[in-house]
Formats: structure tokens, sequence, C-alpha cells
């Protein structure tokens, strides 16, 4: 296995992003994966393109269709997109779990799961503009640590929830605040 | 990539314009070539339809 499989959180993403997406919207998927959420945007929007940092994830993702760009979060794209999609890693790995592949690569997040977060959110306002919506993916096991710093310079509010075993998935829709 | 995808493109280090090198081109993308920034020079390749955006050090 090399790319992330479709998973209950993708699944929240695909859910949340079908009812938020507009015709005109131009939409970005950071780390799009196996590029299950946004092939399934394709004709549904103005635009869709794709990032990852794996070279696995951004073959499979091309395989259906999308057109995708390597890189880490945005960083090498100028332009301002409208939705912007993301369901980061963000997960905790103990030492023992960890192997250096790109699957760990896809899950794991650093310290409370929220370090790739705190990194979207901190480059993530180079494609945006003051209208455009982010839709991001957190765990009840990150939220204790995370909400100060998107709290401080976005509006957000809650649109989707699955509740399973051990964690609850939330879909947060974020704005710049003006 | 679509030829159009190089208007959203910028150097990831100093946001300079790049410049396109197409080394092989299909009906609707191009397949392979690489993109050179005008400012700092660092290349970026594209393979397989893929352009390749990381700074060096994160390659």
């Amino acid at each position: 296995m090399l790319v992330y499989p479709p998973s209950e959180d993708s699944e929240l993403l695909l859910e949340v992003a079908l009812k938020e997406v507009r015709e005109d919207d131009e939409v970005l998927e950071v780390g799009v994966g196996s590029g299950f959420v946004s092939s399934r945007l394709i004709g549904k929007c103005k635009s869709v393109i794709g990032t990852d940092i794996s070279p696995f994830a951004v073959k499979e993702a091309k395989s259906k269709g999308l057109e995708v760009v390597r890189t880490d979060i945005a960083r090498g794209l100028r332009k301002k997109f409208s939705l912007i999609l993301f369901n980061p890693p963000y997960l905790q790995l103990e030492d023992f779990e960890k192997c250096g592949d790109w699957i760990e690569k896809a899950i794991d997040g650093g310290k409370y799961g929220i370090e790739i977060i705190l990194k979207f959110l901190e480059q993530v306002g180079e494609v945006m503009d003051d209208e455009s919506r982010i839709i991001l993916i957190l765990s009840s096991t990150n939220s204790p640590h995370i909400m100060e710093k998107p709290e401080s310079e976005f509006l957000i509010e809650v649109i989707g929830r699955k509740k399973m075993f051990f964690e609850e998935l939330f879909a947060l829709k974020l704005k710049k605040k003006k | 990539m679509k030829r159009s995808l190089l208007d959203i493109l910028a150097c990831p280090i100093c946001k300079g314009d790049l410049d396109l090198i197409v080394e092989e081109e299909g009906d609707e993308e191009i397949l392979a070539g690489k993109l050179i920034c005008k400012k700092c020079s660092v290349e970026y390749l594209i393979e397989e339809g893929i352009p390749n955006m990381l700074p060096p050090e994160l390659r």
C-alpha cells in the first residue's frame, strides 16, 4: 500500500464538499491523496486542482482525471481559490508506529496531531481571498490543542461531524476574519 | 499538465515567473519537461504529466 486508502475522514470530507461546492467554485484540495474526494467534484465546479507531497498520491489522483501538482501544502501555486479542502494528517504517532513510508506521511500530524494543520493554516492565506472558504477535517483528539490559532484568524463553523468508536471527526468551515 | 496550469504556478522559493521547456507533449498536455525560475534559476521537473514544485530541500 503506497497511498492512503479512502477512510471515514475522506467520506466526511466528500459529504460536506458535495454540499458546499458551487458551480463557479475554483477548488484546491491540499493532500489530494488518491483523489477520492476531488474526482467527484469534477463537473460540479469551474475547476479542481489537487496537491500532494507524495509522488504516489499525485500519480493515483491524476489517473482519476485530476489536474495535480506535487508540492508541500500549496507552495508554488499563485492562484486564489474560492474553495479549499484539506483532510490533514491528524494522528500523533508513537515512535514504534513510525516506519518512514509515504502512508506515515499521510497520517502523521506530529505532536498532538496538529503540526501539519498549523503549517497549513500559516500558508493557506497565500491562496485565499476574502471570500474563500476552507473545509478542514479535524479529530476530537486534536481539538483541545488546536483551536487557539484558527480562532484568532478565521471564522469557524462546524458543518459536519461523524462519531466513531474512539473519536469524533469534525468538518470545519473557515473563512478569513474581516 | 495542461499548458494553462503554467499561469498559476510560480517558483516556491522566490515566487518568480517560470519558463517552460517542453520535452514531450501529448494531445492535451505536457508530459515531460521542466519549469525554470526566471529569477533564481531553480529547475522544477515535469514527469508523467505532473509538475514537481517542491523546493530542492523537500524533494
